[in-house]
């Protein structure tokens, strides 16, 4: 009992220290916990969804599939269900593009009902509606709609609104981000098609591998077929998952880490001061069990304590500042944060081994006898180091002669310090840089690339006479972009294609940024495309415009740099020559443009473009602010920690030298210097590591970007004015103190 | 009165690296129960190790402690700490109060330890330090705390004080009560009491004095009338 107040007065009276240790193990659970929440709650909210709805395993896209083909599908697969899949434009204000769906059964990628009835597939008057169009829209259940496609109109009753699993990611080909006003999907029974339903797309479910189950489609007659993790909004979203875990890889690790070895440095530490203490229980006749115990108490309950607040807020909070942001390029019924084992595990951990730690160093102790315990610690003794030994040892001034010694008598102590600083520096080099490299990556795409000012989209329908009287006056440039199929060295992917003539309105550049010349009669592919189908220049390659059968070869001529899509860039001509038409797309131009003509079925400006990759990217430069935050108060705790215990460690020294009558300035510096130094050394390790972590980081940026991380000097910079800055102010926190020193206090033998 | 202690040929010798002392060498004594020893000797004699070997904080390297007849130097760690819980009640130099313990707990702490009833107040109301019962070490004069240390030893009604210069830090007014108040325990209240001191005057108020010299027994003289710690010329 009179321990446990012993234990409460000894964590009151050292309060800093331990509330650092609370928060250590507080910030490092929180972030890692956090990070990973937000993680694995997109995984399992996700997932969840696609089994909730039964998501398709593989889409077959034909004209027409008729009862014999299915017949034969259901051979081989465990499901299969029909749709006919058409672009309609809702009889709204700007009519709106919604793609709608007329299904058979409703057994695969179910619509997900959140408002109004389930989906029914005999019901022919009803119409299941996007709920995030309906929102931006402000259409209600009940509510009549109208669609038009190839010449014809269907009007129908808004039954229910959802969520569909193939439109977790929905956008425009305009647009990076999803404009809900602008485009939605509807379900609706295969009975309301108005005549001549032809079912031209078949969603199956199938158990044998993705090989086998193409080898046996062809058995049946079909244009194309997208496997589920080829599918626009699961590889988009898996990809946006991808990116979130590689943070989650690196940054809580490292939070984990810096955070343990402080936490196990300050508990050696806090024992090893009460080393007398621990002389006086033992010679009074405590049983070492019950000392240790004692001991385990103080790493147990404050570690426990950060521990349990960092598990239940870390989940909590952290997800809560991704999911808006999420949720504006995103649809989902729900976003919920998850939940892993490892969260329990690390937590357990971090507490096991504060205490076990704290065991080898209170046991190191209680084993010596109880007379030598009594007495303080004998300091280190240590060979000179060849510094001392050498004729320059006594030219050094005191200041560094001093701070040598105590460094290489304590070089445990010295060894944490850099180690500590090195992993917040790493940490900060690392924030920074992502937040630069992202950054860089605009400036590329949208000053050096794209130097027109708007991009309009042609309809397909479009008049080719009202075309070439836009392109005049408008002074602008037809291009042709695709998705196409490409495959080589076994390879095989779906990139993007870009058709267009050298103008001034497009740059291509390459990796350094420099501008270049697409040439003719050959391909140019970037060279992230280059590096993943292992090409150079000369090799063949095979692709197919998605949605057309027609496969052709080219050859490699160039390649270029592109940091946001990845794929192909050729001209009209080296197109022509393929045998594939120059069907454009768009027209670009460096003029604004707001008139209507029915050619044009929308028009965006850079800005707007900008605007919707800051959208795309915000839930990543979340994730960098809140790895600043953490790096930053990480590195407060630690270099302020790490400072209390060589202070308090030097205090004795420091009372001597003072009584001696050493001025509190020169102490002042002596402090000072040993820590910039040590600062100093961990800075410059810390720089390499961070870059690597950056390198990581980028890496995992989704197959689409393409960056060199490159190491700024103002980040360098500024991650030196902040660890410098903590490190100083700690130091000059503590140097006050030398001011307060009771020298005969300090003097004074144990205790 | 019977013998309670004794040290038979014991040898203490502390390696650091390749540096060898013998702080204990070949040393004999016996010391009666109830008795009023004090172990003088210069600085570097070998006193403080003397008293930690018969006190179970260090081991002999050779040699035999008989304690109530028990071989001290036969016991492991767990009997050494049973033995200093039960038998052996300390005082240091630098009293060794649990800094962030009241004077008060500090003494009941040993409740913890061994199975007697301790009433916290009345031992330190033995001492004269009722009064003082709740303030910490750091607010309590050298003299009050080595008196809360005499408190928190005898509060476990030990066979044996050991007390290691409990004057040492303290003025010599303040020194002459603690060391009547010790010699009051050995006197009244049969509690074997052995003081280390460097204070040879302490030697007119023992019953017995040995002398150490270089880790070696100089003399030990048995005083037959032993003056009171009060009379002595200060």
């Amino acid at each position: 009992m009179s321990l446990f107040k012993k234990m409460l007065r000894d964590i009151k009276i050292n309060r800093t220290q331990f509330i650092a240790i609370f928060l250590m193990a507080f910030i490092g659970i929180f972030a890692y916990t956090g990070i990973y929440s937000e993680y694995y709650g997109l995984v399992q909210t996700s997932d969840g969804f696609y089994a909730d709805t039964n998501m398709a395993d593989a889409w077959v896209y034909n004209t027409d599939f008729d009862d014999a083909s299915v017949e034969k599908v259901n051979e081989f697969t465990t499901q299969s269900d029909r749709q006919e899949v058409i672009e309609s434009q809702a009889d709204l204000e700007n009519k709106p593009d919604v793609t709608l769906h007329f299904i058979e059964k409703g057994t695969i990628s179910k619509f997900y009902t959140t408002e109004g009835k389930d989906f029914n597939p005999d019901d022919s008057s009803g119409v299941w509606l996007d709920a995030r169009f309906a929102d931006a829209r402000d259409l209600k259940v009940g509510d009549k709609i109208s669609f038009e496609f190839d010449n014809q109109t269907v009007t129908k009753e808004i039954r229910g609104l959802g969520y569909s699993p193939e439109y977790i990611y929905e956008v425009s080909p305009n647009s990076l981000t999803p404009d809900f006003y602008e485009m939605g999907f509807a379900y609706l029974s295969s009975k309301s098609y108005p005549q001549d339903l032809k079912y031209n797309t078949l969603l199956v479910k199938y158990n044998s591998s993705d090989a086998d189950f193409k080898d046996k489609l062809s058995s049946i007659d079909y244009l194309s077929v997208t496997k589920k993790e080829d599918q626009l909004s699961v590889s988009k979203f898996s990809d946006e998952m991808a990116q979130h875990k590689m943070i989650g890889n690196v940054f809580p690790i490292v939070f984990i880490l810096v955070t343990f070895l402080t936490l196990l440095t300050t508990m050696t530490r806090i024992v090893t001061h009460q080393r007398t203490q621990i002389g006086i229980l033992k010679a009074v006749g405590f049983k070492d069990k019950v000392i240790i115990m004692h001991y385990l108490a103080y790493a147990f309950f404050p570690v426990l304590a950060g521990s349990i607040l960092g598990l239940i807020t870390g989940p909590m909070i952290i997800p809560q500042m991704f999911y808006p942001s999420m949720m504006r390029s995103y649809s989902m019924p729900s976003w919920h944060p998850g939940f892993d084992m490892s969260f329990i595990y690390i937590a357990v951990l971090m507490v096991a081994l504060s205490v076990l730690v704290t065991y080898f160093s209170c046991r190191r102790i209680s084993r010596e006898n109880p007379a030598n315990t009594l007495r303080p610690k004998a300091p280190h003794t240590s060979s000179k180091t060849f510094i001392e030994k050498s004729r320059l040892w006594n030219r050094l001034n005191f200041n560094i002669r001093w701070n040598l010694r105590d460094a290489s008598r304590n070089n445990f102590r010295a060894l944490m310090v850099i180690i500590g600083v090195m992993g917040c520096v790493a940490l900060l080099i690392a924030a920074f840089g992502m937040n630069d490299s992202m950054d860089e990556l605009k400036s590329w795409e949208y000053d050096d690339i794209t130097h027109y000012e708007s991009k309009l989209l042609l309809s397909k329908e479009a008049n080719p006479m009202e075309l070439y009287y836009i392109l005049n006056e408008t002074n602008g440039s037809f291009i042709m972009q695709q998705s196409i199929e490409m495959k080589a060295n076994d390879v095989e992917d779906t990139v993007s294609l870009l058709v267009s003539n050298n103008t001034d309105l497009i740059s291509y550049t390459d990796s350094n940024r420099n501008s270049i010349e697409i040439e003719e009669g050959d391909v140019s592919i970037s060279t992230k495309l280059a590096k993943k189908f292992n090409l150079t220049i000369g090799d063949k390659i095979r692709w197919h415009i998605v949605g057309e059968d027609k496969w052709v070869a080219s050859k490699i001529g160039q390649v270029h740099a592109e940091p946001i899509s990845q794929g192909l860039i050729m001209s009209p001509d080296t197109l022509e020559d393929q045998g594939l038409n120059f069907t454009p797309t768009n027209i670009i131009t460096d003029e604004k443009f707001g008139e209507n003509f029915d050619s044009i079925k929308s028009t965006t400006s850079t800005e707007k473009m900008e605007k919707s990759w800051d959208q795309m990217t915000s839930a990543v430069m979340m994730m960098v602010s809140v790895v600043t935050f953490v790096a930053v108060a990480l590195a407060i705790l630690v270099i302020y920690n790490l400072e209390i215990l060589s202070f308090t460690e030097m205090e004795r020294e420091i009372a001597t030298l003072k009584v001696l009558g050493f001025k509190t300035k020169i102490l002042r510096k002596l402090l000072l210097t040993q820590n910039v130094f040590f600062t100093a050394i961990g800075f410059i390790l810390g720089i390499p590591l961070g870059f690597y972590f950056m390198t990581l980081m980028m890496n995992a940026a989704g197959d689409s970007i393409y960056y060199v991380p490159t190491l700024t000097w103002g980040n360098i910079l500024l991650s030196a004015v902040i660890t410098f800055t903590i490190s100083i102010g700690v130091n000059l926190l503590f140097s006050d103190k030398i001011n307060d020193l009771n020298m005969v206090e300090a003097l004074k033998d144990v205790e | 009165m019977s013998t309670i202690i004794e040290f038979k040929n014991v040898d203490k010798i502390y390696k650091t690296g390749d540096h060898i002392l013998k702080a204990m060498d070949n040393v004999n004594f016996t010391i009666e129960e109830g008795e009023f020893v004090v172990i003088l000797g210069p600085s570097g004699a070998g006193k403080s190790t003397l008293l930690n070997l018969l006190g179970g904080l260090d081991t002999v390297t050779s040699g035999q402690i008989i304690v109530n007849g028990h071989h001290v130097e036969e016991f492991n760690d767990n009997e050494l700490t049973s033995y200093r819980a039960g038998n052996v009640g300390f005082i240091f130099q630098f009293y060794n109060l649990i800094p962030n313990l009241t004077a008060i707990e500090n003494v009941e702490l040993m409740k913890d330890i061994v199975d007697v009833d301790i009433d916290g107040l009345k031992v330190l109301d033995s001492v004269g330090l009722k009064s003082h019962a709740n303030q910490f070490p750091a607010q309590l004069s050298g003299g009050e705390q080595q008196r809360v240390s005499i408190a928190r030893a005898v509060a476990k009604q030990p066979t044996m004080l050991l007390c290691d210069e409990p004057t040492g830090a303290l003025d010599s007014k303040t020194g002459v009560l603690i060391l009547n108040l010790l010699q009051d325990m050995s006197n009244n209240k049969g509690t074997t009491v052995v003081i280390v001191t460097h204070n040879a005057i302490l030697a007119e108020a023992a019953d017995k004095v040995i002398r150490i010299k270089n880790g070696q027994i100089e003399s030990i003289v048995i005083n037959e009338s032993p003056k009171k710690v009060a009379d002595l010329e200060w």
